[in-house]
Formats: C-alpha cells, sequence, structure tokens
C-alpha cells in the first residue's frame, strides 16, 4: 500500500477540483489531486467547454439585482438551486475569467468578451463564448505552479474517519500499472468533485454504456462517498439529464446553431423561429424532455434544425465552436458520413438521467455538512455546477479548507484496522478472476434504475421493490463480482458506489409524496403545496439511521 | 472499433494511453506496443488523437453511435 500526507485532498481533478487545488495552494495549503485519469485531459471539460455563464459589469452594467433576477430566473439557475449559491458565482465569475486569461486559456477569441448561444428572450445575454479546447493543460499547469501535487490514474473509494469519526483522508487504488495498489491519503480536509453520474442509467444506446453526453468516467463517486461518511444530500428525487444528438450522445447542445422543429420543420416552441448565433435556441435547455414527450405523445421525431443556419454560421459552428466545446467528433462524423446539415436535419433525442446539480449539499463557502468535508461542480445538488459553478466552488472551497486546515492540526492518525476492509474488498475482487465481470452488475444497476426509480412515472409499490432489488444486486456483487486487473477493479468499484448512490435517490422518492416538476407519481399525482419552495434533504448516520427532511429554499 | 492506431506512425510513447479520459488505450512496454485495450468503452472524445505527437490515431465511429438525420425536403 502507498502511503500520502497532505493538508488538502482534491479528488477528481477535473474543473472543479484544479480550481480548488490552484486556490488551496495560493494560500499556501499542501495540496494533493488525487484523479482516475489525467488532469490535462479529464473529465466532463476533457477538451473543452465554449461558453462561460458569468457577470462582467463592464458588459452587463452595475445593476447586480437585475443579474441576479435574470440568471435566477434561466435556467441556467433553475428551480433547484439556492440563490445564494447562484449569488456567490455571479458574484465571483468575472474574477475567475480573468485568471483563467492569465493562465493562458483563450476567453476573448475575438479579442472583446462575445456573448452568445444559451440565450434567454428579453434578458441580457450571459454566456461567454470562450475557446476551452485547451482549458484542462492551462488549469493543470497552474495547479503544479501553485505548489500542488498530482496523483494521476487513482480512484478514490472512499473516505476515512480518524478514531474520533471526524474525517482524516481517503482510499483508493492506483490503476496506473497492470495490479492495482491501493492508495491511502491522510489529511485534513477534502473536496469531492468528481463530476456528474453518466452510467447509472441505460445510455441511449443501451448496449454501449459509454455512449453518454458527459464524460463516462464520472460515475457518482462523489455522492456515494459523501452520503456514506454521512453528509447531507439534496434534490435527489429531481431526476435530469440531456439532449443531443441521437444515437451519438454529445453535451454541448447550445453550440448547434439552429431551431429545434418537427420533420416538416415547424417549429414547437416560442423561442426561435429562425436560427440565432447570438441566442441559439433554448428549447433544449428548458426542455430536454421534450424529444422524448414528443415522440410519445406521437409528435416526434424532433430535430435539431440548422438548414436555414447561413453558410459562414454553419462552417463557424462546425470547424470552431465544437472545436472550442470539444465536440468536433460531431463535425468528423458529419464529413466521414456525408451529412450536409444545410439540407439534413439531425434528429435530438433525450438522453438518460445523470443527475447533475442533484448530490451534495454546500454552503456558500462550498462547505458540506461534515466538517472539513467540501464539494464543488456536477456532484453538489442545490447550485448550478456547470463550468463556472464547478470553477466558482472550486476555488471558494480551496480558499476555505486552507484556513481550515491552519485551524485543525488534531486529526489523529487513521487506524490501519480500519484499511484493512478496504484490503480485503480489493484482494476478494481480485481473487475471483472467473468471478461475475462488472458489466454485469453494471447491466442489472442500470435496468433496475430504468424501471423503478423512473423518469416517466414512479409508485411507492415500485420504488419498494427498486430498493428491494439494489440491496440483493450488492450482495450479489459483493459474492460474486470479481476482476482481474486494475482497469476492472476500477470499474467494478465505480458500480458499486453507484449501488450505494441508488439508495438515497430512491429513498427520497419514496419520501416525496407528491408530483412536482421531473419528479411524476402515480399514486400521488397532485402537487401538495405545502411543499412549494422546499427542497428534500437526506444523510445516513455511521450507524445506518437515514434521517429525510424538507427545508426552504435558501 | 474506435481509435485506430497507425502502427507505422506509432512511436510507441504511450503519452495517448496516459491522457485517454476512459482508460482505453494501453502500451505494453515489453513488445513496446500500444493497444487499443477496451474499445466499447471509448468516448469518443479525440483527446488521443489531438495530442499523439505524430498523428497516428484516427477514430472510426461505430455504427451503433448513428447520427440520425433526416434531409429537410422529405423522404425521396
Ligand atoms: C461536451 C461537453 C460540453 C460542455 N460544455 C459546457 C459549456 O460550454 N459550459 C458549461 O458551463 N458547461 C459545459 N459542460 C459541462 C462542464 O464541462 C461540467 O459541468 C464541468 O466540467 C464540471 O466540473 P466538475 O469538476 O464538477 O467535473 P469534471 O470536470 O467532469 O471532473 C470530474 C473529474 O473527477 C474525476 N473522477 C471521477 N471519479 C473519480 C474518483 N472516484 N477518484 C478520482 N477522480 C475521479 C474524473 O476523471 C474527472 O476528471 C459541458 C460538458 C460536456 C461533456
Ligand atoms: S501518442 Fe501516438 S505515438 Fe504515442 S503511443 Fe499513442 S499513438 Fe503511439
Ligand atoms: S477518443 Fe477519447 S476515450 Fe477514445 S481512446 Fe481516444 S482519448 Fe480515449
Amino acid at each position: 500500500m502507498k502511503t500520502y500526507n497532505c493538508e488538502f485532498l482534491c479528488v477528481g481533478g477535473g474543473v472543479g477540483g484544479l480550481m480548488a487545488a490552484i486556490a488551496a495552494g495560493k494560500k499556501g495549503a499542501d495540496v494533493i489531486i488525487a484523479e482516475k485519469a489525467d488532469t490535462r485531459r479529464s473529465g466532463s471539460g476533457a477538451n473543452g467547454n465554449d461558453h462561460f455563464h458569468c457577470y462582467i459589469p463592464e458588459c452587463h452594467g452595475t445593476d447586480t439585482e437585475r443579474v441576479y433576477r435574470e440568471i435566477g430566473s434561466s435556467f441556467d439557475a433553475g428551480p433547484w438551486v439556492d440563490m445564494e449559491l447562484t449569488k456567490v458565482w455571479i458574484d465571483r465569475s468575472f474574477e475567475v475569467i480573468q485568471m483563467w486569461e492569465d493562465m493562458g486559456i483563450n476567453m476573448r477569441p475575438t479579442g472583446v468578451w462575445k456573448f452568445e448561444g444559451h440565450g434567454m428572450p428579453g434578458q441580457q445575454l450571459y454566456n461567454l463564448k470562450f475557446d476551452g479546447a485547451l482549458q484542462k493543460s492551462c488549469l493543470t499547469r497552474e495547479a503544479k505552479q501553485q505548489g500542488a501535487r498530482i496523483l494521476n490514474h487513482i480512484i478514490i473509494h472512499d473516505l476515512l474517519a480518524d478514531k474520533d469519526g471526524r474525517l482524516a483522508g481517503a482510499i483508493g487504488v492506483d490503476i496506473s500499472e497492470e495490479i492495482p495498489e491501493t492508495v491511502m491519503i491522510q489529511c485534513e480536509a477534502v473536496l469531492l468533485a468528481t463530476g456528474m453520474v453518466s452510467r447509472m442509467y441505460p445510455s441511449i444506446t443501451p448496449a454501449y454504456m459509454f455512449n453518454t453526453p458527459c464524460c463516462p468516467a464520472t460515475t457518482g463517486d462523489a455522492q456515494a462517498m459523501a452520503y456514506r461518511f454521512g453528509a447531507r444530500l439534496v434534490n435527489m428525487d429531481m431526476l435530469n439529464g440531456h439532449a443531443g444528438p441521437k444515437y451519438f450522445a454529445r453535451g454541448g447542445k447550445g453550440t448547434w446553431i439552429g431551431v429545434s422543429t418537427d420533420i416538416r420543420g415547424n417549429t414547437f416552441t416560442p423561442y426561435n423561429s429562425k436560427p440565432s448565433r447570438a441566442t441559439g435556441d433554448i428549447t433544449a435547455d428548458v426542455w430536454p424532455t421534450c424529444y422524448r414527450d414528443r415522440l410519445k405523445k406521437g409528435k416526434g421525431p424532433t430535430f435539431m434544425n440548422c438548414t436555414e443556419t447561413s453558410p459562414e454560421d454553419l462552417d463557424y459552428m462546425l470547424h470552431t465552436a465544437m472545436v472550442s466545446e470539444g465536440i468536433d467528433s460531431i463535425t468528423d462524423y458529419c464529413e466521414h458520413y456525408g451529412i450536409d446539415l444545410s439540407s439534413d436535419m439531425v434528429e435530438f433525442g433525450t438522453y438518460p438521467i445523470m443527475m447533475g446539480q442533484r448530490g451534495i449539499e454546500i454552503d456558500t463557502h462550498a462547505r458540506t455538512s461534515v466538517p472539513g468535508l467540501y464539494a464543488a461542480g456536477n456532484c453538489t445538488g442545490n447550485v448550478n455546477g456547470s463550468l463556472c459553478g464547478a470553477a466558482v466552488f472550486g476555488m471558494t472551497a480551496g480558499e476555505d479548507a486552507a484556513d481550515y486546515v491552519k485551524n485543525t492540526k488534531d486529526i489523529s492518525r487513521i487506524d490501519p484496522a480500519d484499511i484493512q476492509k478496504y484490503e480485503d474488498l480489493y484482494q476478494d475482487l481480485l481473487s475471483r478472476s472467473d468471478g461475475a465481470h462488472w458489466k454485469e452488475a453494471a447491466s442489472s444497476l442500470q435496468n433496475i434504475m430504468n424501471e423503478y426509480a423512473s423518469a416517466d412515472q414512479q409508485s411507492e409499490d415500485m420504488l419498494n421493490a427498486g430498493i428491494e432489488y439494489m440491496r440483493q444486486l450488492k450482495a450479489n456483487c459483493y459474492k460474486e463480482l470479481g476482476c482481474s486487473n486494475s482497469h476492472e477493479l476500477m470499474r467494478s468499484l465505480e458500480v458499486l458506489n453507484m449501488i450505494d448512490l441508488s439508495e438515497p435517490i430512491f429513498l427520497c422518492s419514496r419520501n416525496r409524496k407528491e408530483t412536482r416538476g421531473p419528479h411524476v407519481r402515480c399514486d400521488y399525482d397532485f402537487t401538495d403545496i405545502t411543499l412549494n419552495g422546499k427542497f428534500q434533504t437526506i444523510y445516513k448516520e455511521r450507524n445506518g439511521t437515514v434521517h429525510m427532511d424538507y427545508r426552504y429554499k435558501r | 472499433m474506435p481509435p485506430i492506431i497507425d502502427v507505422k506512425k506509432c512511436k510507441a510513447c504511450g503519452y495517448c494511453a496516459e491522457i485517454c479520459p476512459l482508460d482505453v488505450l494501453y502500451l505494453n512496454k515489453q513488445i513496446r506496443k500500444l493497444i487499443v485495450r477496451y474499445p466499447e468503452e471509448c468516448w469518443h472524445c479525440k483527446a488521443c488523437v489531438k495530442d499523439c505527437p505524430v498523428n497516428a490515431i484516427s477514430i472510426r465511429y461505430p455504427l451503433s453511435h448513428m447520427m440520425l438525420h433526416f434531409p429537410k425536403e422529405g423522404l425521396k
């Protein structure tokens, strides 16, 4: 087993994790980033992003109340986030943009601040159009410059406590060689930033599990670890997902310059009747399930229709914007298969549930309910976790953690006996090299989630059955799963984490006895007015007692 | 399946295997050969294509990931 010591551990070297490491490093903290892949090209921002939601006073004016009101009522904030957190990312977004520009990220490809796409009618435009193609390597370089040590190819599997039950580190596996090695990292504070939950539900092509819009390496490990360690999760009953090309799942719907139409070219939302490079078409943002909903009502298929987009805008979209966004595989695909977007409409589909912005509850300092434990980005449950949210709350977490660790020097060592249970599990899995392959377990997990914690219709009976089936699957996995190398061990641990993460989803879904937004109950088909403006939270004590509660949106 | 390595160009430097977000690629150090080990786990993100120093990688987009498209003028 390898052991490392630091003050602040960032789990996940995506946008949130790297920003936390940079901020904490600047304040003198001793930081380690543990990353499943390689921070230069990992996570949902691996190959770029092109929209940075932000408030730049010289462009948007000094009336911050207007900015809060506009962004707060847009889909980028949405009903399931706390306004007090939204205000933090709005207030600090320009600071991050300036920082990123200093790091060499191209925030002004045209030389001026340019806002394009995701435009809400009647509002100012807040999405800065930038070129994020090299963002991950720039952030990685800066994190190293600020003194962070980066441990790539390490999957963190669980959080560790000291003898008094306080957060004291994390355990995981180094998968860089064929034979895995257990890794223990002792520290005073931890940031969880492992991104989306990409593989909990069947993909749009169920036989191909890695065909997902966001990075398939993001598998809800943060939320699972946080839940097991007693941190509070929020909004786990509000299942959500993305939309995009069918059957080639890609994030980045906002990069398309076109309009959503039916097969005859007719639009069906009031937003745009003609393609607009300035605003884009927000149909897929505000109603990502429209493709599925319309199919079910016999109104499909539904398309991203770029046939009236100007040749200049099409060229820009395919050869500039999609490269900045890291989705130029679409450009390649069109070229290879002879798809001409000036005459061919691309059918869009609703992608499966990914639980973005559903997860760990944080406060304005990115603190969770567990002292010393922070979270940022897509794994958080009460604030926008996309680029700007991940960057701002990563930074906030790093700053706060640097202060926290200075005042927290009395964490006692982790008892080696506590490590043994993990070593035993890894050994068990590796010893069963002819045991059940992780894909068998992943298939059952996805099928159970899809049918029993469904995005369409839920009921107490179905949810109860799902809870029981998931317990059976978990028990079976601990008995049967086997792996023959590091890679398979990583994939197996991901599945075990997703099985654990199913528990708060099932319990919160069952406990919300009403129909509201994406939560549709056939046994409670009314909206309970007493729950207006409230979020459901859940946490589990180490003794297994689960607490669920409703609290007002803040 | 997905990434295709041009063995004539590949220098077996291992960089693509290091940065692949999905751990699809593997450098066999004994025989100094880059292997596409878990092709069905490829995200088609193109990181390997972009970062290979000698442009030895191309992507094949599988039939399973078909991008459905329909002519605006209707069925011909
Ligand atoms: C194609 C695409 C385009 C997008 N475009 C935009 C855009 O233009 N604007 C925007 O605002 N948002 C955009 N997004 C979303 C944005 O990229 C994400 O919201 C953002 O990257 C979230 O940051 P994060 O730190 O939470 O997660 P990520 O950046 O996904 O990072 C998570 C990291 O954790 C690692 N990890 C996972 N599990 C473990 C573990 N157990 N141990 C160690 N490491 C682990 C992963 O490998 C990954 O590096 C886009 C997403 C995609 C896929
Ligand atoms: S990066 Fe290019 S040259 Fe290096 S191993 Fe990969 S394919 Fe070969
Ligand atoms: S395209 Fe992306 S996921 Fe596929 S092998 Fe290359 S780097 Fe890995």
